[in-house]
Protein backbone atom coordinates (compact mmCIF):
# COMPACT_ATOMS: atom_id res chain seq x y z
CA UNK A 1 0.00 0.00 0.00
CA UNK A 2 1.65 3.64 -0.91
CA UNK A 3 0.81 5.63 1.56
CA UNK A 4 4.19 7.55 1.91
CA UNK A 5 2.90 10.60 0.40
CA UNK A 6 0.28 10.60 2.85
CA UNK A 7 -0.11 11.94 6.87
CA UNK A 8 -1.26 8.71 8.68
CA UNK A 9 -1.51 7.43 11.70
CA UNK A 10 -0.72 3.66 12.07
CA UNK A 11 -2.60 2.00 15.06
CA UNK A 12 -3.35 -0.91 17.04
CA UNK A 13 -6.51 -1.82 19.08
CA UNK A 14 -5.80 -3.39 22.16
CA UNK A 15 -9.19 -4.00 23.37
CA UNK A 16 -9.70 -6.24 26.01
CA UNK A 17 -13.29 -7.33 26.55
CA UNK A 18 -14.71 -10.33 28.64
CA UNK A 19 -17.60 -12.37 26.70
CA UNK A 20 -20.62 -14.06 29.27
CA UNK A 21 -21.56 -17.13 27.97
CA UNK A 22 -24.73 -16.66 30.48
CA UNK A 23 -27.09 -19.13 32.14
CA UNK A 24 -27.71 -21.40 28.66
CA UNK A 25 -24.02 -21.12 27.38
CA UNK A 26 -22.73 -22.19 31.34
CA UNK A 27 -25.32 -24.92 31.26
CA UNK A 28 -24.54 -25.57 27.72
CA UNK A 29 -20.97 -26.22 28.17
CA UNK A 30 -20.42 -27.63 31.27
CA UNK A 31 -22.75 -30.57 30.09
CA UNK A 32 -20.68 -30.84 27.58
CA UNK A 33 -17.51 -30.86 29.81
CA UNK A 34 -18.87 -33.76 32.11
CA UNK A 35 -20.68 -35.89 30.54
CA UNK A 36 -20.18 -35.25 26.50
CA UNK A 37 -23.96 -34.64 25.49
CA UNK A 38 -25.22 -31.53 23.94
CA UNK A 39 -27.70 -29.54 26.46
CA UNK A 40 -30.73 -27.94 24.69
CA UNK A 41 -34.15 -26.22 25.18
CA UNK A 42 -37.14 -27.05 23.66
CA UNK A 43 -40.26 -24.31 23.07
CA UNK A 44 -43.16 -26.87 23.20
CA UNK A 45 -45.24 -24.36 21.40
CA UNK A 46 -43.50 -23.84 18.34
CA UNK A 47 -42.05 -27.31 18.78
CA UNK A 48 -38.69 -26.08 18.29
CA UNK A 49 -35.54 -27.27 19.80
CA UNK A 50 -32.76 -24.51 19.85
CA UNK A 51 -28.80 -25.92 19.71
CA UNK A 52 -27.47 -23.35 21.09
CA UNK A 53 -29.11 -23.43 23.29
CA UNK A 54 -31.19 -20.55 24.79
CA UNK A 55 -33.26 -18.82 27.32
CA UNK A 56 -35.82 -17.44 25.20
CA UNK A 57 -38.02 -18.80 21.82
CA UNK A 58 -37.42 -16.49 19.34
CA UNK A 59 -40.32 -16.93 17.75
CA UNK A 60 -43.19 -16.58 20.10
CA UNK A 61 -40.69 -15.36 22.98
CA UNK A 62 -41.29 -18.07 25.45
CA UNK A 63 -39.06 -18.24 28.51
CA UNK A 64 -37.34 -21.84 28.25
CA UNK A 65 -35.15 -21.56 31.27
CA UNK A 66 -37.42 -24.35 32.50
CA UNK A 67 -37.37 -26.56 29.40
CA UNK A 68 -34.00 -28.25 29.20
CA UNK A 69 -33.49 -31.61 27.41
CA UNK A 70 -30.44 -33.51 26.07
CA UNK A 71 -29.26 -34.62 22.73
CA UNK A 72 -26.37 -37.20 21.64
CA UNK A 73 -23.81 -34.94 19.82
CA UNK A 74 -24.06 -36.30 16.29
CA UNK A 75 -25.95 -35.05 12.87
CA UNK A 76 -25.78 -34.78 9.50
CA UNK A 77 -23.54 -32.20 7.49
CA UNK A 78 -25.73 -29.70 6.20
CA UNK A 79 -23.37 -27.25 4.06
CA UNK A 80 -19.87 -27.20 4.56
CA UNK A 81 -16.82 -25.48 3.17
CA UNK A 82 -13.03 -26.07 2.49
CA UNK A 83 -11.33 -22.90 4.06
CA UNK A 84 -8.03 -22.18 2.45
CA UNK A 85 -7.06 -18.91 4.00
CA UNK A 86 -6.27 -18.30 7.55
CA UNK A 87 -7.80 -15.03 9.54
CA UNK A 88 -5.01 -12.72 7.52
CA UNK A 89 -5.27 -14.03 4.30
CA UNK A 90 -2.23 -16.05 4.49
CA UNK A 91 -2.80 -19.78 2.43
CA UNK A 92 -3.85 -22.30 5.53
CA UNK A 93 -1.99 -26.04 4.45
CA UNK A 94 -3.09 -28.08 4.39
CA UNK A 95 -7.26 -26.45 3.90
CA UNK A 96 -9.68 -27.16 6.41
CA UNK A 97 -13.08 -28.63 6.24
CA UNK A 98 -15.77 -26.76 7.81
CA UNK A 99 -18.87 -27.90 8.77
CA UNK A 100 -22.37 -26.72 9.67
CA UNK A 101 -23.51 -30.02 11.38
CA UNK A 102 -27.33 -30.22 12.24
CA UNK A 103 -27.76 -31.96 15.29
CA UNK A 104 -29.99 -35.19 15.61
CA UNK A 105 -33.24 -33.84 17.54
CA UNK A 106 -32.88 -29.89 17.34
CA UNK A 107 -33.35 -27.74 14.79
CA UNK A 108 -30.09 -26.05 15.55
CA UNK A 109 -26.39 -27.49 14.92
CA UNK A 110 -22.99 -26.62 15.38
CA UNK A 111 -20.03 -25.54 13.39
CA UNK A 112 -16.54 -27.35 13.58
CA UNK A 113 -14.38 -29.32 11.05
CA UNK A 114 -14.50 -32.23 9.58
CA UNK A 115 -11.90 -34.93 10.31
CA UNK A 116 -11.23 -38.39 9.67
CA UNK A 117 -12.16 -37.98 6.08
CA UNK A 118 -10.74 -37.71 2.25
CA UNK A 119 -12.15 -33.99 1.02
CA UNK A 120 -13.58 -36.15 -2.14
CA UNK A 121 -15.81 -37.90 0.46
CA UNK A 122 -17.94 -35.20 2.04
CA UNK A 123 -20.78 -34.62 0.99
CA UNK A 124 -24.18 -32.71 2.05
CA UNK A 125 -26.37 -34.41 3.87
CA UNK A 126 -23.32 -36.93 5.49
CA UNK A 127 -24.26 -38.70 8.81
CA UNK A 128 -21.51 -37.07 11.23
CA UNK A 129 -20.69 -37.50 14.92
CA UNK A 130 -18.51 -35.42 17.56
CA UNK A 131 -15.33 -36.48 18.33
CA UNK A 132 -14.86 -35.19 21.89
CA UNK A 133 -11.83 -34.38 23.43
CA UNK A 134 -10.87 -37.00 26.09
CA UNK A 135 -13.23 -36.14 29.70
CA UNK A 136 -9.99 -34.78 31.27
CA UNK A 137 -9.20 -32.82 29.16
CA UNK A 138 -12.14 -30.74 28.47
CA UNK A 139 -12.30 -26.95 29.80
CA UNK A 140 -16.23 -26.21 28.80
CA UNK A 141 -15.59 -24.67 25.63
CA UNK A 142 -16.58 -25.10 22.24
CA UNK A 143 -13.35 -26.92 21.69
CA UNK A 144 -13.86 -29.64 23.53
CA UNK A 145 -15.71 -31.07 20.61
CA UNK A 146 -12.36 -31.24 18.38
CA UNK A 147 -14.53 -31.53 15.27
CA UNK A 148 -17.08 -34.49 13.36
CA UNK A 149 -15.87 -37.38 11.78
CA UNK A 150 -18.23 -39.66 9.52
CA UNK A 151 -20.57 -42.05 12.00
CA UNK A 152 -19.12 -45.32 10.50
CA UNK A 153 -15.23 -44.03 11.09
CA UNK A 154 -15.34 -43.72 14.44
CA UNK A 155 -13.76 -46.44 17.02
CA UNK A 156 -16.54 -48.05 18.66
CA UNK A 157 -15.82 -47.29 21.96
CA UNK A 158 -16.71 -43.80 22.47
CA UNK A 159 -15.82 -41.03 24.97
CA UNK A 160 -18.83 -41.38 27.43
CA UNK B 1 -50.16 16.49 4.41
CA UNK B 2 -48.68 13.97 2.17
CA UNK B 3 -47.21 10.82 2.91
CA UNK B 4 -44.79 10.67 -0.08
CA UNK B 5 -40.98 11.02 0.50
CA UNK B 6 -38.89 11.81 -2.80
CA UNK B 7 -34.97 11.25 -3.26
CA UNK B 8 -34.28 14.85 -4.49
CA UNK B 9 -30.60 15.03 -4.28
CA UNK B 10 -27.62 12.27 -4.32
CA UNK B 11 -23.62 12.54 -3.99
CA UNK B 12 -20.98 10.68 -3.93
CA UNK B 13 -16.87 10.27 -3.91
CA UNK B 14 -15.76 7.62 -6.94
CA UNK B 15 -14.80 4.45 -5.25
CA UNK B 16 -11.51 3.99 -4.94
CA UNK B 17 -9.58 1.28 -3.69
CA UNK B 18 -6.63 3.78 -1.97
CA UNK B 19 -7.44 7.30 -1.31
CA UNK B 20 -4.63 8.44 0.72
CA UNK B 21 -5.25 12.02 0.33
CA UNK B 22 -8.28 12.51 1.25
CA UNK B 23 -9.62 11.48 4.89
CA UNK B 24 -13.35 10.32 5.26
CA UNK B 25 -14.30 12.98 6.56
CA UNK B 26 -13.06 15.23 3.90
CA UNK B 27 -14.95 12.35 1.22
CA UNK B 28 -17.85 13.08 3.26
CA UNK B 29 -17.79 16.90 2.41
CA UNK B 30 -17.42 15.96 -1.40
CA UNK B 31 -20.28 13.90 -1.24
CA UNK B 32 -22.57 16.34 0.58
CA UNK B 33 -21.68 19.25 -1.19
CA UNK B 34 -22.76 17.04 -4.46
CA UNK B 35 -25.89 15.83 -3.04
CA UNK B 36 -27.07 20.00 -1.70
CA UNK B 37 -26.16 20.84 -5.14
CA UNK B 38 -27.82 18.08 -6.73
CA UNK B 39 -30.84 19.10 -4.59
CA UNK B 40 -30.89 22.50 -5.00
CA UNK B 41 -30.42 23.16 -1.13
CA UNK B 42 -28.43 24.18 1.10
CA UNK B 43 -27.34 22.71 4.46
CA UNK B 44 -29.23 25.10 6.25
CA UNK B 45 -32.33 23.90 4.71
CA UNK B 46 -32.12 20.18 6.16
CA UNK B 47 -33.91 19.57 8.68
CA UNK B 48 -32.39 16.48 10.39
CA UNK B 49 -29.30 14.12 9.47
CA UNK B 50 -28.84 10.65 9.52
CA UNK B 51 -25.52 9.56 9.48
CA UNK B 52 -24.42 5.58 8.82
CA UNK B 53 -20.92 3.89 9.80
CA UNK B 54 -20.53 1.28 12.37
CA UNK B 55 -17.43 1.20 15.08
CA UNK B 56 -14.03 -0.59 14.48
CA UNK B 57 -14.06 -0.85 10.74
CA UNK B 58 -11.63 1.94 10.79
CA UNK B 59 -9.80 1.86 13.90
CA UNK B 60 -11.83 4.05 15.55
CA UNK B 61 -15.05 4.11 18.52
CA UNK B 62 -17.93 5.74 19.30
CA UNK B 63 -18.58 6.73 15.37
CA UNK B 64 -21.25 9.59 16.65
CA UNK B 65 -17.74 11.36 17.55
CA UNK B 66 -16.71 11.19 13.90
CA UNK B 67 -19.78 13.12 12.52
CA UNK B 68 -21.57 15.64 11.66
CA UNK B 69 -19.31 18.68 10.76
CA UNK B 70 -18.72 17.00 7.18
CA UNK B 71 -22.69 16.90 6.69
CA UNK B 72 -23.15 20.96 7.44
CA UNK B 73 -24.71 19.63 10.86
CA UNK B 74 -23.47 20.99 13.50
CA UNK B 75 -25.66 22.20 16.28
CA UNK B 76 -28.19 20.51 14.29
CA UNK B 77 -30.32 17.12 14.93
CA UNK B 78 -28.30 14.01 13.68
CA UNK B 79 -28.66 10.97 14.78
CA UNK B 80 -26.49 7.73 13.67
CA UNK B 81 -27.13 4.30 12.47
CA UNK B 82 -24.68 1.31 12.99
CA UNK B 83 -26.01 -0.72 10.56
CA UNK B 84 -27.25 -0.92 6.45
CA UNK B 85 -26.95 2.42 4.64
CA UNK B 86 -30.91 1.01 3.65
CA UNK B 87 -31.70 1.67 7.61
CA UNK B 88 -30.46 5.48 7.35
CA UNK B 89 -32.45 5.83 4.43
CA UNK B 90 -35.59 4.22 6.19
CA UNK B 91 -35.36 6.21 8.73
CA UNK B 92 -35.44 9.41 7.20
CA UNK B 93 -38.58 7.97 5.34
CA UNK B 94 -40.16 7.51 8.73
CA UNK B 95 -38.76 11.66 10.04
CA UNK B 96 -40.62 12.35 7.07
CA UNK B 97 -43.50 10.79 7.27
CA UNK B 98 -43.94 11.42 10.41
CA UNK B 99 -43.71 15.37 10.03
CA UNK B 100 -40.86 15.78 11.95
CA UNK B 101 -38.63 16.87 9.12
CA UNK B 102 -39.26 17.89 5.73
CA UNK B 103 -35.70 17.21 4.37
CA UNK B 104 -33.58 14.84 5.42
CA UNK B 105 -29.66 14.40 4.29
CA UNK B 106 -28.53 10.34 4.82
CA UNK B 107 -24.81 9.74 4.50
CA UNK B 108 -22.66 6.87 5.05
CA UNK B 109 -19.04 5.87 4.43
CA UNK B 110 -16.23 3.48 5.06
CA UNK B 111 -12.75 4.31 4.01
CA UNK B 112 -11.58 0.55 4.03
CA UNK B 113 -8.28 0.98 2.91
CA UNK B 114 -7.93 2.54 6.40
CA UNK B 115 -8.79 -1.03 7.08
CA UNK B 116 -6.09 -3.29 7.92
CA UNK B 117 -7.01 -6.24 9.26
CA UNK B 118 -10.52 -6.86 7.65
CA UNK B 119 -10.77 -10.51 8.50
CA UNK B 120 -9.95 -9.93 12.16
CA UNK B 121 -13.43 -7.05 12.43
CA UNK B 122 -15.35 -9.74 10.61
CA UNK B 123 -14.45 -12.73 12.67
CA UNK B 124 -15.59 -10.14 15.91
CA UNK B 125 -19.01 -9.99 14.78
CA UNK B 126 -19.32 -13.56 15.25
CA UNK B 127 -20.54 -15.25 18.72
CA UNK B 128 -17.53 -16.11 20.95
CA UNK B 129 -18.66 -19.13 22.49
CA UNK B 130 -20.43 -21.63 19.68
CA UNK B 131 -19.52 -19.10 16.44
CA UNK B 132 -15.82 -18.35 16.26
CA UNK B 133 -13.22 -20.47 15.12
CA UNK B 134 -9.33 -19.77 15.51
CA UNK B 135 -7.14 -19.27 12.51
CA UNK B 136 -9.42 -19.05 9.79
CA UNK B 137 -11.22 -16.49 7.84
CA UNK B 138 -14.56 -15.34 8.85
CA UNK B 139 -15.35 -15.77 5.05
CA UNK B 140 -15.70 -19.70 6.08
CA UNK B 141 -19.91 -18.16 6.61
CA UNK B 142 -20.02 -18.01 3.11
CA UNK B 143 -18.39 -20.75 1.86
CA UNK B 144 -20.95 -22.82 3.94
CA UNK B 145 -24.02 -20.43 2.56
CA UNK B 146 -22.93 -21.07 -0.99
CA UNK B 147 -22.19 -24.59 -0.95
CA UNK B 148 -26.05 -25.10 0.43
CA UNK B 149 -27.21 -22.88 -2.16
CA UNK B 150 -25.76 -24.90 -4.68
CA UNK B 151 -27.10 -27.87 -3.17
CA UNK B 152 -30.53 -26.93 -2.73
CA UNK B 153 -31.16 -25.11 -6.10
CA UNK B 154 -28.79 -27.19 -8.19
CA UNK B 155 -27.39 -23.72 -10.21
CA UNK B 156 -23.86 -24.68 -11.29
CA UNK B 157 -21.09 -22.67 -10.44
CA UNK B 158 -20.86 -21.14 -13.69
CA UNK B 159 -23.66 -19.02 -12.86
CA UNK B 160 -22.12 -17.68 -10.26
CA UNK B 161 -19.38 -16.93 -12.24
CA UNK B 162 -21.24 -15.37 -14.48
CA UNK B 163 -22.77 -13.03 -11.82
CA UNK B 164 -19.14 -11.57 -11.56
CA UNK B 165 -18.11 -11.48 -15.10
CA UNK B 166 -21.24 -9.11 -15.56
CA UNK B 167 -20.78 -7.16 -12.60
CA UNK B 168 -17.75 -6.15 -13.46
CA UNK B 169 -18.58 -5.52 -16.89
CA UNK B 170 -21.14 -3.32 -16.13
CA UNK B 171 -19.05 -1.40 -14.03
CA UNK B 172 -17.16 -0.55 -16.98
CA UNK B 173 -19.83 2.08 -17.80
CA UNK B 174 -20.33 3.67 -14.31
CA UNK B 175 -17.88 6.47 -13.93
CA UNK B 176 -18.02 5.71 -9.87
CA UNK B 177 -16.91 2.47 -10.02
CA UNK B 178 -13.46 0.88 -8.71
CA UNK B 179 -13.51 -2.46 -10.66
CA UNK B 180 -14.76 -2.66 -14.35
CA UNK B 181 -12.99 -5.26 -15.57
CA UNK B 182 -13.79 -7.57 -18.94
CA UNK B 183 -13.34 -10.98 -17.29
CA UNK B 184 -14.14 -14.95 -18.61
CA UNK B 185 -16.08 -17.07 -16.43
CA UNK B 186 -13.30 -18.98 -16.68
CA UNK B 187 -10.74 -16.40 -15.16
CA UNK B 188 -13.37 -16.58 -12.32
CA UNK B 189 -13.40 -20.17 -12.13
CA UNK B 190 -9.46 -20.17 -12.05
CA UNK B 191 -8.84 -17.61 -9.43
CA UNK B 192 -7.88 -19.29 -6.28
CA UNK B 193 -10.36 -20.72 -3.60
CA UNK B 194 -10.84 -18.69 -0.53
CA UNK B 195 -13.64 -20.88 1.20
CA UNK B 196 -14.30 -23.26 -1.45
CA UNK B 197 -16.48 -23.35 -3.39
CA UNK B 198 -16.06 -19.60 -2.94
CA UNK B 199 -13.63 -18.06 -4.76
CA UNK B 200 -11.18 -14.95 -4.64
CA UNK B 201 -13.04 -13.09 -7.75
CA UNK B 202 -16.42 -13.91 -5.85
CA UNK B 203 -16.06 -11.54 -3.32
CA UNK B 204 -16.65 -8.11 -3.70
CA UNK B 205 -13.06 -6.43 -3.51
CA UNK B 206 -13.24 -3.35 -1.00
CA UNK B 207 -13.29 0.52 -1.91
CA UNK B 208 -13.09 3.46 -0.16
CA UNK B 209 -16.13 5.85 -0.26
CA UNK B 210 -18.76 8.28 0.91
CA UNK B 211 -22.48 8.93 -0.55
CA UNK B 212 -25.18 11.12 0.40
CA UNK B 213 -28.64 10.99 -0.44
CA UNK B 214 -31.18 14.15 0.52
CA UNK B 215 -34.68 12.84 1.08
CA UNK B 216 -37.75 15.23 1.21
CA UNK B 217 -41.21 15.43 1.88
CA UNK B 218 -43.71 15.57 -1.05
CA UNK B 219 -43.90 19.67 -0.58
CA UNK B 220 -40.59 20.15 -0.09
CA UNK B 221 -39.72 17.96 -3.25
CA UNK B 222 -42.12 20.06 -4.92
CA UNK B 223 -39.30 23.07 -5.14
CA UNK B 224 -36.69 20.44 -6.42
CA UNK B 225 -35.73 19.58 -9.82
CA UNK B 226 -35.54 16.25 -10.52
CA UNK B 227 -37.43 14.20 -7.34
CA UNK B 228 -37.86 10.63 -7.57
CA UNK B 229 -40.56 8.94 -5.28
CA UNK B 230 -39.32 6.13 -3.22
CA UNK B 231 -42.57 4.00 -3.32
CA UNK B 232 -41.95 1.11 -0.58
CA UNK B 233 -39.36 0.35 2.23
CA UNK B 234 -38.72 -2.96 4.17
CA UNK B 235 -36.05 -4.39 6.42
CA UNK B 236 -35.95 -7.74 7.92
CA UNK B 237 -32.91 -9.12 10.24
CA UNK B 238 -32.55 -12.66 10.21
CA UNK B 239 -31.45 -14.40 13.73
CA UNK B 240 -28.13 -13.46 14.89
CA UNK B 241 -27.40 -17.10 15.29
CA UNK B 242 -25.98 -18.57 12.50
CA UNK B 243 -27.79 -22.32 14.01
CA UNK B 244 -30.94 -20.59 13.15
CA UNK B 245 -30.78 -18.92 10.11
CA UNK B 246 -31.35 -20.95 6.44
CA UNK B 247 -28.37 -21.46 4.72
CA UNK B 248 -30.18 -21.88 1.33
CA UNK B 249 -32.39 -19.34 0.82
CA UNK B 250 -31.90 -15.56 2.03
CA UNK B 251 -35.38 -15.31 4.03
CA UNK B 252 -34.49 -12.04 5.74
CA UNK B 253 -34.93 -10.51 1.96
CA UNK B 254 -38.20 -12.05 0.97
CA UNK B 255 -39.51 -10.37 4.23
CA UNK B 256 -37.91 -7.15 3.56
CA UNK B 257 -39.06 -7.20 -0.12
CA UNK B 258 -42.43 -8.23 0.70
CA UNK B 259 -42.94 -5.40 2.87
CA UNK B 260 -41.57 -2.86 0.14
CA UNK B 261 -43.89 -4.21 -2.34
CA UNK B 262 -46.57 -4.20 0.36
CA UNK B 263 -46.38 -0.68 0.85
CA UNK B 264 -45.90 0.20 -3.24
CA UNK B 265 -48.80 -1.96 -4.42
CA UNK B 266 -46.86 -4.20 -6.15
CA UNK B 267 -48.23 -7.60 -6.78
CA UNK B 268 -46.34 -8.91 -8.91
CA UNK B 269 -42.49 -7.99 -9.25
CA UNK B 270 -41.55 -9.90 -11.96
CA UNK B 271 -43.51 -7.85 -14.05
CA UNK B 272 -43.93 -4.72 -12.49
CA UNK B 273 -39.78 -3.96 -11.54
CA UNK B 274 -37.92 -2.81 -14.48
CA UNK B 275 -34.73 -2.53 -12.93
CA UNK B 276 -33.58 -3.96 -9.84
CA UNK B 277 -30.18 -2.80 -7.55
CA UNK B 278 -29.90 -6.33 -5.36
CA UNK B 279 -26.96 -6.98 -2.89
CA UNK B 280 -24.18 -9.11 -4.47
CA UNK B 281 -21.40 -8.92 -1.72
CA UNK B 282 -20.73 -12.40 -2.60
CA UNK B 283 -21.64 -13.05 -6.05
CA UNK B 284 -24.10 -16.13 -5.12
CA UNK B 285 -25.94 -13.85 -3.20
CA UNK B 286 -27.22 -12.16 -5.90
CA UNK B 287 -28.59 -15.33 -7.49
CA UNK B 288 -30.41 -15.83 -3.78
CA UNK B 289 -31.75 -12.35 -3.19
CA UNK B 290 -33.31 -12.69 -7.01
CA UNK B 291 -35.24 -15.62 -5.84
CA UNK B 292 -36.05 -14.02 -2.32
CA UNK B 293 -37.46 -10.92 -4.39
CA UNK B 294 -39.34 -12.53 -6.41
CA UNK B 295 -37.89 -11.20 -9.68
CA UNK B 296 -37.16 -14.85 -10.67
CA UNK B 297 -38.38 -18.02 -9.83
CA UNK B 298 -36.91 -20.31 -7.13
CA UNK B 299 -33.90 -22.16 -8.66
CA UNK B 300 -34.57 -19.87 -11.67
CA UNK B 301 -32.05 -17.19 -11.81
CA UNK B 302 -28.98 -19.41 -12.56
CA UNK B 303 -30.28 -20.28 -15.67
CA UNK B 304 -31.56 -16.91 -16.70
CA UNK B 305 -28.57 -15.11 -15.93
CA UNK B 306 -26.60 -18.00 -17.73
CA UNK B 307 -28.49 -16.47 -20.62
CA UNK B 308 -28.34 -12.78 -20.29
CA UNK B 309 -31.41 -12.12 -18.97
CA UNK B 310 -29.69 -9.87 -15.96
CA UNK B 311 -27.16 -8.27 -18.63
CA UNK B 312 -27.91 -4.09 -18.68
CA UNK B 313 -29.80 -5.40 -22.15
CA UNK B 314 -31.88 -8.36 -21.13
CA UNK B 315 -35.58 -8.71 -19.94
CA UNK B 316 -34.45 -7.77 -16.41
CA UNK B 317 -31.17 -5.85 -15.86
CA UNK B 318 -29.70 -6.39 -12.53
CA UNK B 319 -26.90 -4.34 -11.02
CA UNK B 320 -25.80 -2.48 -14.19
CA UNK B 321 -24.43 0.29 -11.50
CA UNK B 322 -21.76 -2.80 -11.70
CA UNK B 323 -22.79 -3.98 -7.92
CA UNK B 324 -20.29 -4.22 -5.49
CA UNK B 325 -18.52 -7.11 -7.46
CA UNK B 326 -17.47 -4.08 -10.01
CA UNK B 327 -17.89 -0.58 -8.04
CA UNK B 328 -16.18 -2.52 -5.06
CA UNK B 329 -17.94 -2.86 -1.61
CA UNK B 330 -17.56 -0.12 1.05
CA UNK B 331 -19.07 -1.88 3.75
CA UNK B 332 -22.83 0.31 5.21
CA UNK B 333 -22.00 2.85 2.26
CA UNK B 334 -22.92 0.41 -0.39
CA UNK B 335 -26.34 -0.08 -0.18
CA UNK B 336 -26.62 3.76 -0.71
CA UNK B 337 -24.32 3.81 -3.80
CA UNK B 338 -26.58 1.42 -5.60
CA UNK B 339 -29.29 3.65 -4.07
CA UNK B 340 -27.96 6.56 -5.94
CA UNK B 341 -27.49 4.46 -9.23
CA UNK B 342 -30.98 3.68 -9.39
CA UNK B 343 -31.75 7.10 -8.73
CA UNK B 344 -30.21 8.46 -11.81
CA UNK B 345 -31.20 5.11 -13.79
CA UNK B 346 -34.92 6.62 -13.03
CA UNK B 347 -34.02 9.91 -14.01
CA UNK B 348 -32.46 9.06 -16.97
CA UNK B 349 -29.13 10.08 -16.23
CA UNK B 350 -27.14 7.31 -15.79
CA UNK B 351 -25.29 7.47 -19.08
CA UNK B 352 -23.57 4.66 -20.85
CA UNK B 353 -24.92 2.62 -17.76
CA UNK B 354 -28.30 3.27 -18.32
CA UNK B 355 -31.21 1.02 -18.77
CA UNK B 356 -33.60 0.95 -21.53
CA UNK B 357 -37.09 1.10 -20.08
CA UNK B 358 -36.31 2.49 -16.80
CA UNK B 359 -36.69 6.08 -17.39
CA UNK B 360 -39.80 6.20 -19.48
CA UNK B 361 -43.04 7.51 -18.44
CA UNK B 362 -45.73 6.13 -16.53
CA UNK B 363 -44.91 3.30 -13.84
CA UNK B 364 -40.89 4.28 -12.76
CA UNK B 365 -40.00 1.22 -10.47
CA UNK B 366 -36.93 0.48 -9.56
CA UNK B 367 -35.86 -2.26 -6.69
CA UNK B 368 -33.55 -1.59 -4.52
CA UNK B 369 -33.18 -4.40 -1.81
CA UNK B 370 -33.04 -3.78 1.33
CA UNK B 371 -31.61 -6.31 3.92
CA UNK B 372 -29.68 -7.22 6.77
CA UNK B 373 -27.32 -9.69 6.15
CA UNK B 374 -23.57 -9.08 8.19
CA UNK B 375 -21.67 -11.44 6.59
Amino acid sequence: MNLTHARVWRGTMPVQYLYTAGVAGERFFQTLRRRGVLAVTRCAECQVTYLPPRLYCERCFADLSQAWAEVAPGGRVHTYTVVCEDQDGHPLDPPQVVAFVRIDGTDGGLIGRLLRVRLQDVRVEMPVDAVLAPPRRRRGRMDDIVGFAPRRALPRRRTP
Amino acid sequence: MSDRVAVVGAGEVPLRPLSPRQSYREMGFEAATRAYDDAGVTHQDIDSFVSVCEDFHEGTSITDEYTPDQLGAVLRPVHTVAGDGLQGVAAAVMLIRTGIADLVAVEAHCKTSNILAHEQVLTMALDPSYERLPGITPHFVAGMEMRRYLHETGAPEDAVAMVVVKNRRHALSNPVAAYGEVLSPDDVLASAAVCAPLREREISPPADGAVVLVLASEEAARRTPKPVWIRGVGWASDSPWLAARSWGQASYASLATQMAYQMAGIAKPDQEIRFAEVDDTYAYKELQHLEAAQLIPRADAARIVLEGGTRRGGRLPVNSSGGSLGMGYCFDATALYRTAAAVRQIRGEAGRAQVERAATTGTQRGLNQIEDCEL
